[in-house]
């Protein structure tokens, strides 16, 4: 009897566990943070939009006035979808958002997913989409995402260079987000033991910068700068500092012949064998290097001051200024571009002129939404934006010096480059020539097996 | 109870009772297995760019051989299979024998303790072992502070150890599991055996290599292709650990092929040719494994 009564149990554990499973997925796209009643109403709906079927259409084009929304930073770029909604909903207040916390890798896994297999019910409306990848899913997938050329957004108003990411044969497939202007952030105490502030690193080369990193490193043992080994994060914002790409505007691979590469090559080994570069394992040990302290600056797109500033016991010890140029090549400027990302619309979404509006009305028509956010490091590539009181104003963290206003206007002067379809192909083959480089391989050597990788990936 | 049908004979209704238990896994493994295999035995026919796909024949077959970096995960994964099965198999067959003694104490504890890092998620032990094996993990502080090491070595960025690190978390990961089949396995040894030996003066060694492992062979067997299996398949430990690197030095075939599917521009067909290149790998080293260890017929 004790026996069978066992079995039943775990045989119901197990039915409940498999009915977990299989309810999970939905689950997930359900259960986002309900932040208010509107939410309610969003879990009804969700279900049956997944159905697709043409009633489940039909509610949401009469009456439904909730969008989901996938993007990945609570403090970043959540944040900023739930002040847009806030925006809305004051001359809308029907409207609701379902923000779901979904981050980037696994963004990419379902748009993969669901535009492959054909079934793109499972796809928000909005999703938030890296710059980087845009071209690439969207020659992919062309079906998967919609042309929002004439849909009200004026795109004439963003960055010219920020919306080129998002633009396939001429038509614009995304309504930019954030900058991702590269800035170099300074611990100003540290570098006062060595005799140095942060004008030392303003408007520099790289030789001086490793010139000063020496004199860091001699008076307190901190290296200046710490990076992920194996991703060439670094190595494409000196890139793009000198306006070169590792692609050609024909698409072909530029990497054998690509003399600005070389250079790149050259300056990050000095920077490493210097000592001023210390290489880490993973994006938490990088972020922890330069919060702990060990580490007295780094370099990378101006989202990086989010994580910056959660070492409040430095407060006031942060300077930001200038990224260092290239020496010896033509057009090498101080300023470039890391990271950023954009919206995109999914063929999913069954009303469309309601993600159409909220998106004209919210990221690319109000500037209040761009003062909302400011504070979690969302600089806007909508120029009207930068207009804005909000960004003159002194950040405490950084020594009171006006970041916003100083981060914008380096945006400005970042050389545009191009990504290119096969950008994570050849980002990995550089990434694997440039270890295979430091630990000694010839750079002529490792610069052409990397272009093969990329022709081979590229002749599928 | 009912009472049994008159029309039916006991023994058709055996049959009939024991179909209707295979029926419904029988049925899920079809449509969720073996369906999902032969489309992607379709697909790795075709080529082409996100969701335009046309027939191209042998294409992907060949064109695997050619690609540098899936050679080179081919011979990272067969060192960790060359290197780390054995290693693997050895110590857990050794600690089966040990735990099988009778006249140890806190079996139960030990077995345990051994068991313990398979109920751990592969994810979360990756990452653990990441940081343990970082420049300022707990391993560098330990060998720092007694003076083995001037200064941290970076063990993920360098070749042979960031190698060295996966196969010691595997190492660690595996090991239990392979110990419980032995034990089992032990189970059906009659304890009487190993007295007998004993009272024939035989060494606990003698008895190891004349009695337990003679005697354990179809478990050996089953542990071997079991783990040759797991180990060609090997993919949390490349990416959360290592994440293929330095320079693809740790890749695993089963990296490599997420990021053909998913991080680069995805290529499903070929994708799914490389999958079924592990397929027949798999099926390969489980023959030659039947062939050498299975001596029945």
């Amino acid at each position: 009897m004790k026996r069978k009564i066992l079995a039943a149990l775990l045989a119901s554990t197990m039915v409940l566990s498999l009915a977990g499973c299989g309810s999970g997925s939905s689950d997930s796209s359900t259960a986002a943070p309900a932040e208010d009643g509107a939410a309610a109403a969003e879990e009804e709906a969700a279900p049956a939009e997944d159905t697709g079927d043409a009633a489940a259409e039909e509610t949401a084009a009469s009456g439904d006035q909730t969008l989901t929304v996938w993007c990945w930073d609570p403090a970043f770029n959540m944040n900023a979808m739930y002040e847009a909604e806030k925006v809305y909903q004051q001359d809308h207040p029907d409207f609701a958002l379902n923000v779901v916390e979904t981050p980037w890798e696994d963004v990419q896994t379902k748009v993969t997913t669901a535009a492959a297999s054909g079934d793109l019910s499972t796809l928000p409306d909005i999703l938030l989409m890296q710059d980087n990848a845009f071209q690439k899913n969207v020659i992919s997938y062309p079906d998967a995402f919609l042309d929002l050329t004439s849909s009200g957004v004026d795109f004439s108003q963003f960055a010219a260079g920020k919306t080129a990411y998002s633009v396939v044969d001429g038509k614009n497939y995304g309504v930019p987000f954030d900058n991702g202007a590269v800035i170099g952030c300074y611990r100003t105490d540290v570098l006062e033991q060595a005799g140095l502030t942060v004008d030392d690193f303003t408007d520099i080369t790289w030789d001086q910068y490793i010139e000063n990193g020496k004199k860091v490193l001699d008076a307190t043992g901190k290296p200046l700068i710490s990076m992920q080994a194996g991703e060439c994060d670094l190595i494409m914002m000196m890139l793009q500092s000198a306006g070169s790409s590792l692609f050609n505007e024909d698409g072909t691979a530029n990497i054998v012949n690509n003399d600005t590469l070389k250079v790149v090559m050259e300056t990050y080994k000095a920077l490493k064998d210097s000592g001023v570069l210390v290489e880490v394992n993973s994006w938490d040990e990088y972020v922890g290097s330069f919060v702990s302290g060990d580490v007295a600056g780094t370099i990378n797109g101006c989202w990086i001051m989010a994580s910056i500033q959660t070492a409040e016991d430095q407060a006031g010890n942060w300077a930001i200024t200038n990224m260092p140029s290239l020496v010896g090549v033509d057009g090498a400027t101080n300023y470039s571009n890391n990271g950023g990302s954009s919206w995109a619309v999914t063929a999913n979404c069954q009303n469309t002129e309601l993600a159409y509006d909220f998106l004209a009305s919210t990221f690319a028509g109000s500037a209040e939404l761009y003062d909302n956010i400011l504070s979690s490091g969302a600089l806007a590539t909508w120029a009207p934006a930068g207009d804005s009181d909000a960004y003159g104003v002194g950040n405490d963290f950084f020594g009171g010096d006006a970041v916003s206003a100083k981060i914008v206007d380096f945006s400005t002067k970042v050389p545009s480059n191009i990504t290119g379809v096969y950008y994570y192909e050849a980002r990995d083959a550089v990434a694997t020539a440039i270890t295979n480089y430091i630990n000694g391989s010839d750079i002529a050597t490792e610069l052409q097996t990397a272009e093969d990788t990329v022709n081979f990936n590229m002749g599928q | 109870m009912s009472k049994p049908s008159k029309k039916m004979t006991l023994n058709k209704k055996h049959n009939i009772t024991g179909w209707l238990f295979l029926a419904p896994g029988a049925l899920l493994i079809l449509f969720m297995s073996f369906v999902p295999m032969g489309r992607a035995l379709v697909l790795s026919f075709k080529t082409g760019v996100g969701a335009a796909m046309k027939s191209c024949g042998l294409m992907n077959y060949t064109r695997m051989f050619q690609d540098t970096v899936f050679v080179q995960s081919i011979k990272n994964t067969f060192f960790y299979l060359i290197i780390q099965v054995p290693i693997m198999l050895i110590f857990a067959l050794i600690l089966a024998s040990i735990l099988n003694n009778r006249q140890l104490r806190f079996k139960g504890l030990f077995r345990t303790m051994i068991f313990l890092p398979c109920a751990t998620s592969l994810v979360a032990y990756a990452v653990i072992f990441r940081s343990l094996f970082a420049n300022n993990g707990i391993v560098n502080w330990v060998l720092v502070n007694l003076g083995i090491l001037d200064q941290p070595y970076s063990f993920l960025t360098n070749v042979w150890s960031a190698r060295i690190v996966i196969i010691i978390a595997l190492l660690w990961r595996w090991t239990g599991y392979n110990m419980v089949f032995y034990l089992a396995g032990l189970q059906n040894i009659e304890y009487s055996v190993y007295e007998a030996a004993k009272i024939d003066g035989a060494s606990a060694i003698q008895s190891f290599f004349k009695i337990t492992v003679p005697l354990l062979k179809p478990t050996i067997l089953l542990t071997a292709i079991m783990s040759t299996n797991g180990t060609l398949q090997l993919f949390d430990e490349s990416v959360n650990l290592t994440d293929g690197g330095p320079a693809n030095a740790s890749i695993t075939m089963s990296h490599y092929i997420y990021n053909v599917s998913f991080k680069y521009v995805p290529n499903f067909g070929y994708a799914a040719a490389m999958s079924f290149l592990i397929l027949i790998l798999v099926a390969i080293l489980a023959f030659l494994q039947m062939k050498v260890g299975d001596k029945r017929d």
